[in-house]
């Protein structure tokens, strides 16, 4: 039987919430007595704590408390690594490190006191450059980094987070094959998640002496873990509750500021609230890491792809708390491969320690730097060839039961048709006027792994009530789990409602990320679901309670991963280097669409990113200290800035979340940037491999080629 | 140093003092209870806190409270009448204009205004109009076309939309929402 409400366009269900002001965020949580927290930050890259005076600082009228690293327990945090302290003890590595905190009547009093509170500094010899940092004698950010819990065993330098390495065949053997070799480095920026909620964090002790705490965080059962090592409680002392999260991208699996408002609630006696400005936020929230990408490629004579050496460096910045991965690296790194058949392949992805903010997770971690470098590279290797971008594709392409560079043997396989349906939505072969160009990228990616556990509990009122712990990040999942639980069920969507637990109200889950959600949680609510269907049908009194509960845990990738190809068509006005994005095609292999509506939202959201990424998106910084310290000097894309986009959806029922649906978050930002990188050298014959393409960059290699062609 | 205000927000009024430096955001937010007005980037910059004073837009993080005194406020919360959404927060349901929601309440005051000043915008007027309010999940396809379908299913863009998926599986423009 063919679903009736999967494939639906089915309105969100928390959409009257969001759409009136109802729904309450962090932020907006307002409890009797609450105190404003505040945190006075380190003003040097690197220095030496020799005293922090806080005296004038408490004197102040309204203010309740303020701590310092003496006044908490000396431990060490981080979501695996633990390498970063709450607040400074003895060293600052970064601009914008936590140094005290301070909680006051209201957020004025509490900004006055944190710029009473006195500190001073021994300045140290600081590193930025991550390739610097690599050095014999670059200065050592920590001392003994493998001492640190969580710390990856190998490291061939001090300033070295986490090194790993991947091979396929034998590269040496492969690189002997080739005809002509191909050496390129790119680099891509720090940039910012670009959510438009500020981190904010409320905590309150409540009478039996419970930890409550509000944030936005969208892995809950992971922050309590975190919160009770960073504060020293057992976890039954803590609950999360649910708050609805204003945009996560990656950056909202971070702890923020919540040990530090449960301290300062501790010793006021009073709940704390703390927001970040959004100056902090771009100072000191996890951004995304800055790369430098080298790809050394052997073609053989018939244009084949036959050996590749990836090194990726990433600047991890002065913590590596905030990365989540049991390797402490970044997923993107072991990326290199591509869409492509590399028999011979050696990765190495390096994360760096500098006296920069620390990077943390955003939108598909890794990934748009390293497609930035891959699908750049593949287009010069074309060139450079004088063979057709598409047509070397073509050539390279991963077939059927083929190995990814990642390791991974795949299967129905859909590159070929993502290829073939972008060119040809992108009339790859339609004559160009002058100063236009085309520009096609394609990367692919698996559906995230993790746990998920929900309820399911038929009401008095014969409704039907699923209990999740997944938090609202704004991608539609509940609406999806309310389509699952209505499609197994056979009943109308309105006899389906959600229930957002806190975490003692399910078992255990991952929470949000890794594009997972649809394919963990929606598994756990179809087979709760499913549970809830057989006990129906076995007869039960109407009058009694009937609750069903289930659990899955993906722990492996399948052999199904998401193909998707971009083409990018752009006018390159020669005499400024400013580029227009005329049009874009996006072509994703989805599974089963479960919600289009949902679903096409998140291919323009994240393209929409990937062209911030490509376009204007940098956080810039001198000597560690940012510049673009607001929303007006970081910028985001406009609603001008977007372009008319063309999206193309192969479906393909094979994918492995519930009625075969595939992963789809972090499918469109990655091919964005190098896809109108080549469109820009399509049109104008210049080749900027470095993040962001700004007119500048175009306009000054225009000018040292002499000219437009 | 305290003021005496008394201003109306959607439609009730009110009577209060504050210290002189309040900012009209903090007084709807924390005064008020109306937390429907979010703040985002704290300079006037991402439109998360558009409300209308008199029926025109600022951003209310960059107001001072005074300035609202013996002025009418619209917020998110005031453009429902009663249990009716109002068409511009239907549309922006029906047709996926948000996602996280955090930016929304500052779109649909922004939108409410252009509707009121040009009750059937083409895209380009909405573009320009709406480049004050920045969105971060939805890449703004979906606000745009939430804007011009405002009227209901059957009312056609003036233009094909900026975003299409042509046929295929999961396609949806010509599908009515809720179906």
């Amino acid at each position: 039987m063919s679903p009736t409400v999967v494939g639906k366009p089915i309105p969100r269900v928390e959409g009257a919430d969001k759409v009136t002001g109802k729904a309450r965020y962090a932020a907006d949580v307002h409890l009797p007595g609450l105190l404003w927290g505040k945190l006075a930050r380190s003003p040097l890259p690197h220095a030496r704590i020799l005293r922090i005076a806080t005296d004038k600082a408490r004197a102040l009228p309204g203010v309740h408390a303020v701590l310092t690293a003496e006044d908490i327990p000396a431990v060490l945090v981080g979501r695996r690594m633990l390498d970063m302290p709450v607040l400074a003890r003895d060293r600052v590595r970064f601009i914008g490190e936590p140094v005290a905190a301070v909680a006051a009547e209201t957020l004025e009093v509490a900004e006055e006191a944190v710029t009473l509170v006195e500190a001073e500094y021994e300045e140290l010899p600081a590193v930025f450059d991550p390739l610097a940092a690599l050095t014999a004698d670059a200065p050592i950010v920590h001392g003994d980094p493998g001492a640190y819990q969580g710390a990856p065993k190998e490291r061939p330098h001090a300033n070295v987070q986490s090194i790993q390495r991947h091979r396929e065949g034998d590269p040496e053997r492969g690189f002997g094959q080739a005809a002509r070799v191909f050496e390129h480095t790119f680099r891509t920026p720090r940039a910012h998640q670009g959510y438009l909620e500020p981190r904010a964090s409320v905590v309150s002790i409540d009478d039996r002496g419970r930890v409550q705490v509000w944030t936005c965080n969208k892995t809950p059962f992971r922050l309590k873990e975190q919160l009770a090592q960073a504060i020293q409680l057992p976890a039954e002392r803590i609950r999360i509750n649910p708050a609805p999260i204003g945009g996560d991208f990656g950056g909202k699996g971070f702890f923020t500021d919540v040990a530090l408002a449960y301290h300062l609630a501790r010793v006021a006696g009073r709940p704390v609230k703390i927001v970040m400005s959004y100056t902090e936020e771009l100072m000191a929230g996890c951004p995304r890491h800055p790369s430098v990408i080298t790809l050394r490629t052997g073609v053989d004579a018939n244009g084949r792809i036959v050996a590749r050496t990836s090194r990726a460096v990433f600047d991890g910045g002065a913590y590596a708390a905030f990365k989540p991965r049991p390797n402490v690296d970044l997923h993107g790194g072991h990326q290199a491969g591509g869409v492509y058949r590399i028999p011979h392949l050696d990765v190495e992805s390096v994360c760096v320690y500098t006296n920069n903010v620390p990077g943390g997770h955003a939108r598909s971690p890794g990934e748009p730097q390293m497609i930035f470098a891959v699908e750049s590279h593949t287009d010069m290797i074309a060139r450079e060839l004088g063979i057709d971008p598409a047509d070397f594709r073509r050539r390279n392409l991963i077939g059927e039961g083929e190995r990814l560079g990642t390791g991974h043997v795949v299967e129905r396989v859909k590159a070929r048709e993502a290829l073939e349906s972008a060119l040809e939505a992108g009339q790859w072969r339609a004559p160009r006027r002058p100063r236009v160009g085309r520009g096609l990228a394609m990367s692919q990616r698996f559906a995230g792994l993790g746990d998920a556990s929900v309820r399911l509990r038929r009401e008095a009122d014969g409704r039907f009530r699923l209990i999740t712990a997944i938090p609202d990040t704004g991608t539609g999942a509940h609406t999806v789990f309310r389509q699952i639980v209505a499609e197994v069920l056979g009943v109308p969507l309105d006899r389906v409602v959600i229930s957002i637990g806190d975490t003692d109200s399910v078992a255990n889950d991952a929470g949000v990320g890794g594009s997972r959600v649809t394919r963990v949680g929606g598994q756990a609510v179809y087979r709760a679901a499913q549970a809830m269907r057989e006990a129906l049908a076995r007869g039960t009194d109407p009058n009694r309670p009937l609750e069903t509960e289930a659990q899955f845990n993906a722990d492996k990738a399948e052999s199904v991963t998401s193909f998707s190809a971009q083409v990018a068509e752009v006018e390159v006005d020669p005499e400024t280097g400013a580029v227009k994005v005329l049009r874009m095609v996006t072509v994703h292999d989805a599974g089963r669409v479960i919600n289009p509506i949902g679903h096409q939202g998140q291919i323009e959201g994240g393209l929409v990113q990937g062209l911030g990424l490509a376009m204007m998106e940098e956080i810039r910084a001198e000597d560690g200290r940012i510049s673009t310290l607001s929303l007006g000097d970081y910028k985001l894309p406009v609603t001008k800035d977007t372009p008319p986009l063309t999206t193309v959806i192969l479906e393909d029922p094979v994918g492995p979340g519930p009625f075969e649906a595939k992963a789809i978050g972090e499918m469109s930002i990655s091919p964005v940037a190098p896809a109108i990188a080549n469109a820009i050298f399509d049109a104008c014959g210049v080749r900027i491999t470095e993040l962001p393409l700004t007119a500048e960059k175009v306009f000054f290699a225009l000018q040292s080629r002499g000219g437009s062609r | 140093m305290t003021l005496r205000l008394h201003l109306s927000v959607n439609g009730s009024a009110h009577d209060l003092e504050v210290p002189a430096s309040r900012r009209l955001i903090d007084l709807l937010r924390y005064d008020l209870g109306l937390t429907g007005t979010k703040e985002g980037c704290g300079i006037g910059v991402c439109g998360a806190c558009t409300v209308l004073l008199g029926g025109r837009m600022i951003s209310s993080c960059l107001a001072l409270a005074a300035f609202a005194d013996g002025a009418e406020v619209t917020t998110v919360e005031g453009l429902a009448n009663d249990a009716r959404l109002h068409p511009v927060q239907q549309a922006f349901i029906d047709y996926g204009g948000f996602q996280c929601g955090i930016c929304t309440p500052g779109q649909l005051v922004a939108a409410k205004a252009l509707l009121d000043e040009i009750p059937n915008p083409t895209e380009d007027e909405i573009q320009e109009w709406m480049l004050g309010n920045l969105c971060r999940c939805t890449g703004y396809y979906k606000i745009v076309e939430s804007i011009q379908r405002v009227g209901g299913p059957d009312m056609a863009p003036h233009t094909p939309p900026r975003s299409e998926r042509p046929g295929g599986p999961g396609a949806f423009l010509d599908s009515p929402p809720g179906a």
